[in-house]
Formats: structure tokens, C-alpha cells, sequence
């Protein structure tokens, strides 16, 4: 047996410019959101069965795996849609509970979401939620703070969170990638 | 070299608390998602935005101060948030090419 345990050493592999553009279809009034390579995302209104999706807002982010560079094990992150750091803007929000508890060792939270809607697209796994947190705190490197990652099923009402999403909104073109 | 001794040797105006921390070298960009990929722990980050979320990006990479250039202002509630995160803002009255320019001829990278 070869298989001997990879303490693995992430990497971000397939790094994409684009945007995540946020529809709303008029008839049953649900919002879907999904990523969009292309150099300018689409505006118009559009039918796709019994939706009629209006785009109600798009914001330039960047899609990406991960891949150990020890092991070369890939994990396609095509779930992820962002991450935001939470603000503590609900007493009563379990992120904000944790944000509480974990302040006082200056570990911050950061909220991993997918696309919407959550019952039409494929939820991010919490195994791969954990490798996320593990890259971006080998990146930081830091002995004093860590960042925690979860998933953003923790949260009651996504509508109402005031997390700070890291996005870029308003910017309207995009540099191709060689 | 020390975040303290950069903002003396280049007037940056701290409008934040400053933890003084060895620096990595200097990023520049206006889009927080090229931070999330790019920039380095340590970093120090040149841009033009002010909005909140220049704290939700700066803080998960680590980036040892924000630096704001072309004297723009930033308003109280990205200042709040900053200071609560730890995240270092400071503020400089040249653009990102000059302030740039200033740490290269220094030897910053
Ligand atoms: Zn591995
Ligand atoms: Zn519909």
C-alpha cells in the first residue's frame, strides 16, 4: 500500500475572472444567481422554461480551485459563489453566536455561500468548506489571528445578513485572461 | 521593514489603530476579488476604495494595512469596522502611482 496520509498543502489552480450576475424572475419572483465568464455578462430579459430571469445586479468576482501541490489532489470549487465576513448583525444568528465566542482569540468568521437558488444548485460540502478554511489560513501564515469558515446554511435569513461580501460591484469590464 | 517606520518615512495618516508588523511587499489593485487571489499576507494594499468590504477582503489574507490613496476619504463606518477586525487603514494624499514610485525608490518591493 502506497497510500500514505498527504498532509496536504493547497494551492488556488483555475483562477477565473468573471461575474456573478444575481437574476430575478418576475412571474414566481425567485432570485438565481450563477457565474458568467464572459467579457461583458448579459443584461436582457430571458425565458428559461416557466422563468423570465431580468438581471437585477452583477458584481465582478473571481472563481477557483484548489489542488494540493504535494498530492495533486484537485477540489473543483464550481459550488463556492463568494464568501463574506460576518459583521455580527443579528444576536440571534448562530454565525453571530460563533463570531462572539471566537473574537476574544481573534479567529473571524467568514460565511462560504453557493448559488441560488439553494433547492436548484449544488450545495457546497462541508468537506470542502473546511479545505477552504485550511488554504486561506496556510496563506495568511499568522501565529496571532485564523480565520473560520461556515457554511452560510447557518444563517436564517440570507436577505437580511449584512455580512461583507467580498465582491466587486459597478465595475463593468473585464480584462481577458491570456 | 516595519509598518511604523513606513507610515513616518511616507506621511501616511493612520486613521485606524496600528499594530506594528514586519511588511511582505506592497499590492496594488482596486478589485477586492484580486486581493482574495493575489495579494500576499503582510502586504501592504494601495488602493481607491473605501467601501466596508475593503475590511471583509484585507482582513481574510491578512494584509498588514490598507493603504488609500489620492486623499480619499473614508468614511466612519468602514473606519469601525476596520478597527473592530484589527485591520490597519492608513491614508495617503498621492496617488498609487506616486506612493508607489516613493516606495520603489526606497527599496520596498
Ligand atoms: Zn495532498
Ligand atoms: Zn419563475
Amino acid at each position: 500500500m502506497q497510500e500514505q496520509q498527504c498532509s496536504h498543502h493547497w494551492e488556488m489552480t483555475n483562477v477565473h475572472p468573471g461575474f456573478i450576475i444575481t437574476e430575478k424572475c418576475f412571474k414566481c419572483n425567485k432570485t438565481s444567481t450563477y457565474f458568467s465568464a464572459e467579457d461583458s455578462p448579459p443584461l436582457e430579459e430571458y425565458r428559461e422554461g416557466e422563468h423570465f430571469w431580468n438581471v437585477m445586479g452583477s458584481a465582478q468576482s473571481v472563481r477557483f480551485d484548489l489542488k494540493c501541490k504535494n498530492c495533486n489532489t484537485l477540489v473543483p470549487l464550481k459550488e463556492l459563489a463568494g464568501m463574506m465576513m460576518c459583521t455580527g448583525c443579528d444576536e440571534k444568528c448562530k454565525v453571530d453566536k460563533l463570531m462572539c465566542d471566537l473574537e476574544k482569540e481573534r479567529t473571524w468568521v467568514y460565511v462560504a455561500f453557493g448559488f441560488r437558488p439553494p433547492e436548484e444548485t449544488v450545495p457546497l460540502s462541508p468537506e470542502k468548506i473546511a479545505i477552504i478554511e485550511d488554504y486561506f489560513n496556510w496563506r495568511r501564515g499568522s501565529t496571532t489571528s485564523k480565520i473560520k469558515i461556515v457554511s452560510s446554511d447557518m444563517i436564517d435569513d440570507f436577505d437580511t445578513c449584512y455580512a461583507e461580501v467580498i465582491k466587486d460591484i459597478g465595475l463593468l469590464s473585464l480584462t481577458p485572461v491570456e | 521593514m516595519k509598518l511604523q517606520e513606513i507610515i513616518n518615512k511616507f506621511e501616511l495618516k493612520a486613521l485606524t489603530h496600528v499594530e506594528d508588523r514586519e511588511i511582505t511587499g506592497v499590492y496594488i489593485s482596486d478589485m477586492l476579488s484580486d486581493v482574495m487571489s493575489s495579494a500576499q499576507a503582510g502586504n501592504l494594499w494601495l488602493t481607491i476604495q473605501t467601501h466596508k468590504n475593503i475590511v471583509s477582503a484585507a482582513n481574510l489574507i491578512d494584509i498588514s494595512a490598507v493603504i488609500v490613496t489620492n486623499g480619499k476619504q473614508v468614511l466612519g463606518d468602514t473606519i469601525e469596522l476596520a478597527n473592530r477586525f484589527h485591520v490597519v487603514i492608513l491614508t495617503s494624499p498621492l496617488s498609487n502611482f506616486e506612493l508607489a514610485t516613493k516606495f520603489i525608490q526606497a527599496g520596498i518591493k
